[in-house]
């Protein structure tokens, strides 16, 4: 038995975390932007995620929401779902926090230079996407195109208003994005329908497009099949990002494993004939 | 890495297991004891997860004094001696009985002997209950009329030998999992299977027949059994004719049972009725078990004398394979009921009444003692309200939630001149206690608990309490000691030795004895065995009595403003009000919030929807839950798990109680839903 | 190195062993449980059942702290223990089980909290005569430091690593022709693991097992989680944070994935949200999952999930069950 590398630290140690700004997203989301205590890089790529620890109520696993081009901060979209993060949206600026991470497969950024790119996310999926748009933000020449597609419930649940307004004017992209249901009382007067609607007229050329899908379970199944449609039907042309509930981050803790590959440390980030065939993996 | 072996201190299955310590002495785990009887190393969720509440932070450490609302901490001698001048002071000036004690079903046969013993010889009344009135006093009564003993007659064991189970209004793989595990097995060897529950619980699935009845309607049913029986010529006639009487009153009272009869009161179809009676009938040998289905109804004692009789016109006592099997719920409420913490009994049921058993009891003791019976816990709540009651000294118990009708334990807690508390964590109950005391937890102390089946058995301490909390067995010492009794045991054993003498079920019972697997009483002296099936020659009583019953609805049942029949009782993953297995990591994981079961009919009529919260009101309160959406529940009915104070059940149930045994109806109430 | 130990010789090793190390041996417990307990505390057992507990329990146990968090955020780590642990009486099941999970928490990155207690650890294997009313137990692979082997009034002990040699080194040498004989006696003694599970695998892999069985089986659970509890790799906990005076104690602690809430998310959606998917993964994981990750069967056919679970549906009943029913002609 080999030693760890060093005896003082172990892997479940939480980092000393500032909160430096938060900022509302939708009634159930806010946007935390955290800097290490210690002031490093919190040495991220796009997709990955980390654990964030309250004391007195464990951990959650959160995606990193911007990307490792922005330096000197890192930031979280986070829902108001359980117990943490209930507490976490109650914390403010300046609140001490733990952070662990940063952990997982990223999104095969190798894989998709020079390609062109369906950047596709349905509810808050668009957190962990918005890392690998704001990479490709800043990494433009290296895609051959670059559009964004995103569905939310309804117009109150569109996450990142401002960075969907400034995509859609941005040069390197088209970005796009819908609701299911608009509500009559809102005046809202974007796209309405679902996600696969927005798909259903694009015209992308199989041999260089590769899509990125992250969203909700209900959501990967009639989204893969507009893609095959469109001819997205070789090996790594679809790329996903499952969610799990990851508790250790590290493969031994066994709360994210799909058959017989851990979505925290095999994954998030996965290329769709990985995972296809695995019993329930696709929800 | 070492391992003590104790008793599970959750239902009265009575498993054991090894609690491991880790190098610094505190709990790291569980393990089943191999080869005990009851647990043949396996256990329950709960069981596998016993060690984790013990060094919850949230645990009592220090004897608290509340002054002007402010909690102090105190020393324990002026603890006790303010608990001592209080309760004194009380009985001097109103008399002793306006003082009233809660002993519990969650600590050891010693340390309520003390209790008891505190009340009746200490401060001079008869004032003594705990929880077994809110669960199996129904029983006792029912079955020391019909049977001549108040216990499940016969042994686990049994389950492996019966040819058939008749399972009503008890959801024993959840609430008794290592007694529902050995139904399921006696069902997978070829055993058949009765259940009659109106929720679907998981022994349902594996049935041969599932009466879904309308809670409330037991007695009707099991008329209507006995009639069928009777039709067919299927009861035991030799068996009642040698050991019973009584039997041409119970023909008569069940023969305008007819199935058609029955259908109206229960809702089954008839032809289910016929079935269910041919079924049971044809048994060689069978097997009843039931719990608080049965007993927690303003006729509960009723129900159980409707079992008493069904086994007795069929045969189905004395033998291996067969009896009338309450499903004791705490781990000691067997024992707490044994020794006496009840207001009519000493120990080992001897009447209080009886002025040889008094008289017997004033001479170990050395004092004289009171000679009327005392109140009931349930009675002693309403008296509390009215002002009649002034002190109370509640042991482990945590009646704000586990009582029915909050509003008036509130009022009656609140209204008290004086209130102490023994416990290990804070509770509902503490919130309003002027006194509280911190305890040892059962992984701390020694001591003996009963469990169902009658097997008395040991706790061993496995580590130190922490903080100044104690045993209780040395807080109620000290008690006595300040009330001029002796109480110098050295340890619990002792306290055992003198219980023995008291008590001839006990009379064979000592510590070195029950070494190994413990013993099951009776057990009268040094060399007897013990008795794993009650009745074999004749009856505790010597004949069995019939005990012919008629069917009376439930005190309150759903109507235009109140629509829903509101059950309450426990899920499989928590105890009774929460204060151990809300502070165990998995358990309190698996269930974190209140939650009403209500049928996806009534949800989609209410638009109730999966998870969102839910009012539920009744004409004495109203609590919020999330609704869970379930067939398990038929349409019409609503359950709610009394263990979440922030939901909690028992502020809508009904305080109607039984006549005889001063049961709360827990099982029927009328309450409406609405969207939060 | 192979050498020969009396009853005397034997009871000399253990002391010398109790030494330099926290030794725990198998005792016969106060209600007839045969179990590790710690040397010195009861009387030796060296014939029997498998010892109850599962021994990986002693590098990773049911609660164990991992750290304390104080209110500046900082992270102390419990204390070391004085000594390593050594584990005597292990037999070939047991250490298969503690190789198993050896390597899922030394897979990268490894799990330091599980190194410092198995790290300089002792493993002390016991076969040959040591079952139950003395019958044979076959022998290790190898995979620990000495392994015992009883035979008749003696034991041939060998030596696996280094320290195992130096504790071995005053003993006389043992008769390599009695060891080779042994050896074989075990190749010619049913395998480790029964046909059945190796069979119920194929079958997994090869989808041939229809959820109604599932359903079936699940439907005879009572959630008991002792299948998850007494499996030697079974690996899979949850954290739980304890706030005392001085700090919040983050602890790991054993989990089941029979369990609804193990993979049940905030938002209630839950990918393993019936008990038919739950019952499956308990048995797919081990027979199909492991073996395409890890290249081996997860279970070590210990036998203890069989004996734990109230409801006979313990791995080997419900592998049986599967090639009854789903193996073809």
């Amino acid at each position: 038995m080999n030693r760890p590398a060093a005896e003082n630290v172990t892997i479940y140690a939480p980092r000393p975390c500032r909160l430096l700004d938060v900022q509302q997203l939708t009634p159930q989301e806010k946007l935390f932007r955290l800097q290490l205590a210690d002031g490093s890089d919190l040495g991220h790529q796009p997709g990955q995620f980390v654990q964030v620890s309250i004391p007195g109520l464990t951990e959650a696993p959160i995606s990193v929401a911007s990307s490792p081009s922005r330096s000197g901060y890192f930031e979280l979209g986070v829902r108001r779902a359980g117990r943490l993060t209930a507490a976490l949206h109650q914390l403010q600026p300046g609140a001490p926090l733990g952070i662990r991470g940063p952990f997982g497969r990223p999104f095969q950024l190798a894989a998709l230079q020079g390609r062109q790119l369906l950047l596709i996310a349905g509810g808050c999926g668009l957190a962990p996407l918005r890392s690998l748009i704001q990479y490709c933000q800043d990494h433009a020449d290296d895609y051959a195109s670059v559009q964004i597609l995103y569905g939310a419930r309804s117009p109150d649940d569109l996450m990142f208003k401002q960075d969907l307004a400034n995509w859609q004017i941005s040069d390197s992209f088209t970005c796009r994005y819908t609701v299911d249901n608009r509500p009559a009382s809102s005046c809202y007067d974007g796209e309405t329908g679902l996600i696969t609607q927005l798909l259903a007229d694009l015209r992308p050329d199989p041999a260089i497009c590769c899509a990125v899908v992250v969203g909700p379970p209900t959501m990967y199944r009639p989204v893969i099949a507009e893609l095959r449609r469109m001819g997205l039907s070789g090996a790594r042309q679809i790329m996903l990002s499952l969610e799990r509930q990851m508790r250790c981050g590290v493969g031994k803790c066994g709360h994210c494993s799909i058959e017989h590959l851990y979505c925290c440390s095999d994954g998030p980030i996965f290329w769709l004939e990985e995972v296809e065939q695995l019993r329930g993996a696709l929800g | 890495m070492n391992a003590t072996l104790t008793t599970c201190p959750y239902c009265g299955t009575g498993c054991n297991f090894y609690l491991q310590s880790d190098v610094n002495g505190r709990l790291s785990g569980v393990e089943p004891a191999g080869k005990h009887p009851t647990s043949r190393g396996q256990l329950c969720i709960k069981g596998w997860n016993a060690h984790a509440f013990v060094d919850h932070p949230d645990r009592l450490t220090a004897p608290q004094l509340r002054r002007n609302g402010q909690l102090q901490i105190t020393d324990w001698n002026s603890a006790l001696d303010l608990l001592h001048d209080k309760l004194s002071g009380i009985a001097a000036q109103y008399g002793p009985d306006s003082l009233m004690f809660l002993s519990s079903a969650k600590v050891s046969n010693e340390e309520n002997y003390l209790l008891m013993k505190l009340a009746r010889a200490g401060y001079g009344t008869n004032n003594i209950d705990h929880c077994a009135r809110l669960c199996h006093s129904s029983t006792v009564t029912g079955l020391v009329e019909t049977l001549g003993s108040g216990a499940m007659t016969n042994s686990l064991s049994c389950f492996d030998e019966t040819g058939l189970i008749f399972v009503i209004g008890s959801n024993t793989t959840e609430q008794h999992p290592l007694i529902g595990s050995r139904i399921l097995n006696a069902v997978q060897r070829g055993a058949r299977l009765i259940v009659a529950d109106s929720r679907k619980i998981r022994l349902a699935r594996h049935a041969d027949l599932h009466l879904r009845q309308q809670n409330g309607s037991d007695v009707a049913l099991l008329n209507g059994m006995m009639r069928q029986i009777l039709q067919d010529g299927q009861e035991d006639t030799e068996f009642i004719s040698q050991r019973t009487e009584n039997f041409a009153a119970l023909r008569q009272g069940v023969e305008k049972f007819t199935p058609e009869y029955v259908a109206q009161i229960t809702g089954l179809p008839p032809e289910q009725i016929v079935s269910a009676a041919r079924l049971f009938a044809q048994a060689r040998r069978a097997m009843i078990v039931y719990a608080m289905g049965i007993t927690q109804h303003s006729h509960g004692v009723d129900n159980v004398r409707a079992i008493s009789n069904l086994a007795l016109l069929t045969g189905n006592l004395g033998r291996p394979g067969t009896g009338v099997n309450p499903l004791r719920g705490q781990n000691n409420v067997q024992g707490a009921c044994d020794m006496g913490a009840l207001p009519d009994v000493y120990t080992g049921y001897q009447r209080v009444a009886d002025p040889a058993a008094r008289q017997k009891f004033s001479t170990a003791w050395g004092v004289q003692l009171p000679e009327t019976p005392g109140l009931m816990a349930t009675h002693a709540i309403e008296a509390a309200a009215a002002g009649q009651v002034r002190g109370m000294l509640i042991l482990g118990e945590n009646p704000m939630l586990s009582e029915a009708n909050q509003g008036l334990v509130r009022k009656a807690l609140e209204r008290l001149d004086f209130l102490a508390v023994i416990d290990i964590f804070p509770t509902e109950t503490t919130d309003l206690a002027e006194l509280i005391l911190p305890a040892a937890c059962y992984a701390e102390k020694d001591g003996t608990f009963t469990s169902t089946e009658r097997r008395v058995q040991r706790g061993r301490k496995a580590l130190e309490s922490p903080g100044a909390a104690r045993p209780d067995w040395q807080i109620l010492c000290a008690l006595l000691q300040r009330c001029g009794l002796p109480a110098e045991y050295a340890d619990p054993a002792e306290i055992m030795t003198e219980t023995a003498t008291l008590t001839p079920s006990y009379g064979g019972i000592s510590y070195p004895r029950l070494e190994g697997m413990g013993l099951q009483w009776p057990c009268p002296d040094a060399e007897h065995p013990g008795t794993p099936i009650l009745h074999r020659e004749q009856f505790t009583r010597g004949k069995g009595r019939f005990s012919p019953v008629d069917y009376r609805p439930s005190a309150e049942l759903p109507d235009a403003d109140y629509p829903f029949l509101l059950n309450t009782g426990r899920t499989y993953f928590h105890w009774h009000t929460g204060s151990m297995t809300r502070r165990s990591h998995l358990l309190d994981r698996e269930e974190r919030q209140a939650f009403v079961e209500i049928h996806p009919a009534d949800a989609k009529k209410h638009r109730i929807k999966e998870r969102q919260q839910v009012k539920i009101s009744s004409r004495r309160g109203t609590i919020a839950a999330a609704a869970q959406l379930t067939d398990r529940v038929p349409a019409g009915q609503v359950f709610i798990p009394f263990h979440f104070a922030e939901g909690a059940a028992n502020a809508l149930t009904n305080n109607a109680l039984d006549p005889e045994s001063g049961i709360p109806e827990f099982k029927v109430c009328a309450v409406r839903i609405e969207p939060c | 190195m192979l050498k020969q130990l009396t009853r005397s010789a034997l009871e000399h090793l253990l002391q010398q062993t109790a030494a330099d190390y926290r030794l725990q041996v198998p005792q016969r417990l106060a209600d007839g449980t045969r179990q590790l307990a710690p040397y010195g505390s009861g009387e030796l057992s060296l014939f029997g059942e498998t010892p109850q507990r599962k021994p990986t329990s002693a590098f990773f146990p049911q609660t164990e702290p991992l750290l304390k968090i104080d209110s500046t955020g900082a992270v102390q780590l419990p204390a070391a223990a004085e000594k390593p642990l050594a584990l005597f009486g292990l037999d070939a099941h047991d250490l298969h089980g503690i190789a198993f999970i050896d390597r899922f928490f030394s897979a990268a990155p490894a799990d330091d909290v599980y190194l410092r207690q198995r790290t300089n650890a002792l493993l002390i294997g016991l076969t040959g005569a040591a079952g139950p009313d003395q019958s044979f137990l076959p022998l290790s692979a190898g995979n620990c430091d000495i392994e015992l082997i009883a035979s008749n009034d003696h034991w041939l002990a060998v030596a696996y690593s280094e320290t195992g040699e130096q504790l071995l080194e005053p003993f006389p040498d043992g008769d390599n022709d009695r060891l080779r004989a042994l050896r074989e006696e075990t190749s010619s003694y049913r395998a480790i693991r029964p046909d059945s599970l190796q069979k119920a695998s194929e079958l997994l892999l090869h989808d041939r097992v229809p959820d109604d069985f599932w359903e079936a089986i699940a439907a005879r659970c009572i959630l008991c989680s002792g299948c998850n509890l007494a499996c030697p790799t079974c690996t899979c906990f949850c954290l739980q944070d304890r706030q005392r005076a001085d700090g919040t104690e983050r602890s790991r602690v054993w989990d089941s994935c029979q369990l609804d809430a193990f993979m049940r998310e905030a938002s209630g959606h839950n990918p393993l949200g019936s008990e038919a998917l739950r019952t499956r993964r308990r048995i797919h994981h081990k027979l199909a999952a492991d073996p395409q990750r890890w290249g081996e069967l997860g279970c070590v056919a210990c036998g203890r999930c069989d004996r734990a679970c109230p409801t006979g549906i313990g791995i080997f009943a419900v592998a049986e069950e599967i090639v009854k029913r789903y193996e073809k002609g």
